[in-house]
């Protein structure tokens, strides 16, 4: 069931469209990723979704509201963590999360902060100020926000950027967690591996439009030949071989990247795999090893953009 | 420590302003009684003015910090928003007052508690309507720029043009016009009516309380709409 459905929305600043015409449909309890690079779209899509700026066309439907209509009871519904962390200078984490536990109307602010100050190994620093956080520390200040909260629908903006390996993966912990608890995530993202971690499906956005949206799976499935099997064999190939190969049934392509190295492009790879076998050893082939790959998020956002995630980063 | 520096600086100026400054000048009024508690309470007005219009500022802070996506995230309505913030800001410059009123009460031996409570209920709605204006005024402009140079201008005029260091009796007629449309006249003179002044040189206190409700609801209503309409269209951005 959609608990988000956006119909026709648009942003757009003067000239710049940051959002063209979006649709698309959030299943209630998934971690949807929205992938793409800075000025594609996410931010200011999730800023409509939150009420924070209106859209200029459009509209969308959030927990059965209507952000125009009634943006109050969106706001009652959803959590956002900022991808720059908001956390006035002044304040410490304790002030933070009890502050925003009170006004979002949690019940037992002081508990709950406490309880997600120790989880998240923040205990020891609840006193000091904002300013004197580490950058890591403040992006878990910011997300444990959310954890306090327990939104209905969790909005996280590009939650690990510019954090360490051990920072990330304590992160994505608490938006897994966030989800096991019934909570809804738009995962805003610009990077491929935590898109394809987190992600239940992912929303390829590219210049303000939704290009494609689906499973990681079925995204790296869609692309024509994106699997590829490495076989390396004990005597170089003829062309006979090539030909009966090329004729199985979903090889999409294939070469020889060495005389004794064959490469097969195709997709559904671990589906076909026994019958690339089974045909080698008819033709009298002796495998010595095989190794397959299926496309990354990348090779997706470069099918379906004719851009790469970080080449087109750069250009912004 | 620094915020500290600056309080103890301001209440400083307020005490030599009016201990100093306000002395001095009552000697060469002789036209009037008691010149130098009409001064005096003028400049605890005045003082309120310069500290509740500070509000507006906070909005750019925030904005420059990008603290402003995160209230606007938060499960609240633009209404109370803004007046929260109008409130919070009267209560503000009410704390920072607080010790020079408190003294001015003890020095001129106000002690009657109906009396103590209808000024500091005057000057709070004056603080209350000035944090409004200023949020108006802020969320109008989007410029830091432009919201600086319109309260300096303001801040010239409105001080000026108003009864706080002169009776408006004593005024050119323009000026005496002029001051009639200033709510800092009512503010000024609705708090020296609670402190039992001489009333012949005071706006009626029920002029005074209808303008002042006039003037808190208007600005901190045109505050909420500019507010909705500005920052939710991203002018924050």
């Amino acid at each position: 069931m959609a608990i988000v459905k956006t119909i026709g929305l648009t942003k757009r600043y003067g000239s710049n469209v940051a959002v063209d015409n979006l649709n698309l449909e959030v299943i209630e309890g998934e971690i949807l990723g929205i992938l793409g690079p800075n000025g594609a779209g996410k931010s200011s899509t999730l800023l409509m979704l939150s009420t924070i700026i209106k859209p200029t066309e459009g509209t969308a439907e959030v927990g059965g509201y209507d952000i125009r209509k009634n943006p109050y009871e969106v706001r009652e519904l959803v959590g956002v963590a900022f991808q720059e962390p908001k956390l006035f200078w002044v304040n410490t984490p304790w002030e933070i999360l009890t502050w925003h536990a009170k006004v979002c109307g949690v019940k037992n602010a002081k508990q709950s902060a406490e309880k997600m100050l120790k989880e998240l190994d923040l205990w020891d620093a609840r006193k000091k100020r904002a300013n004197e956080l580490s950058g890591g520390m403040k992006k878990r200040v910011e997300v444990a926000k959310l954890m306090v909260q327990r939104p209905k629908i969790a909005i996280v903006d590009e939650p690990t950027a510019q954090i360490d390996v051990s920072g990330k993966y304590q992160i994505w912990e608490m938006i897994r967690t966030l989800r096991d608890e019934g909570s809804t995530i738009l995962l805003a993202t610009n990077e491929l591996n935590e898109a394809d971690r987190l992600s239940d499906r992912v929303a390829i956005m590219y210049h303000g439009k939704l290009r494609i949206l689906d499973t990681p799976r079925n995204l790296k499935d869609s692309i024509p030949g994106g699997d590829i099997i490495d076989v390396r064999v004990a005597s170089p190939l003829d062309a006979r071989i090539m030909s009966e190969m090329n004729g199985v049934v979903g090889v999409v392509d294939l070469d020889t990247v060495k005389p004794t190295h064959l490469r097969i492009h195709l997709n559904k790879a671990e589906k076909m795999l026994p019958e690339i076998m089974s045909r080698l050893n008819q033709l009298g082939v002796v495998v010595n090893s095989v190794n397959m790959r299926e496309p990354s998020l990348d090779d997706v956002f470069l099918h379906y953009t004719g851009a790469e995630l970080d080449e087109s980063k750069a250009s912004e | 420590m620094h915020q500290y520096s600056i309080l103890i600086m301001r209440w400083f100026f307020v005490v030599v302003q009016i201990g100093v400054f306000g002395l001095a000048i009552s000697r060469l009024v002789v036209v009037m009684d008691n010149y130098y508690y009409y001064y005096a309470m003028g400049v605890i007005v005045m003082t309120m003015y310069s500290v509740a219009i500070f509000t507006g500022y906070e909005i750019y802070d925030e904005a420059d910090e990008g603290y402003t996506e995160y209230l606007l995230a938060l499960p609240l309505t633009r209404r109370e928003l803004v007046l929260g913030r109008s409130l919070a800001g009267g209560i503000r410059s009410f704390i920072f007052m607080a010790p020079v009123i408190a003294g001015f009460m003890i020095l001129i031996g106000i002690v009657n508690p109906l009396r103590v409570a209808a000024a500091l209920i005057a000057l709070y709605g004056f603080a209350f309507g000035v944090s409004g204006l200023s949020i108006t005024l802020a969320v109008g402009l989007r410029s830091g720029d432009s919201f600086d140079i319109v309260m300096g201008a303001l801040d010239a005029f409105i001080v000026r043009l108003s009864s706080a260091l002169y009776p408006i009796a004593f005024m050119p007629g323009p000026i005496a016009t002029l001051s009639k449309f200033n709510p800092l006249t009512y503010a000024a003179d609705l708090f020296r009516w609670s402190l039992d002044f001489n009333v012949q040189y005071l706006s009626n206190p029920v002029t005074a309380v209808v303008v002042l409700i006039i003037f808190l609801a208007t600005f901190n209503f045109a505050g909420v709409a500019i507010y909705e309409r500005n920052l939710e269209g991203g002018a924050w951005k």
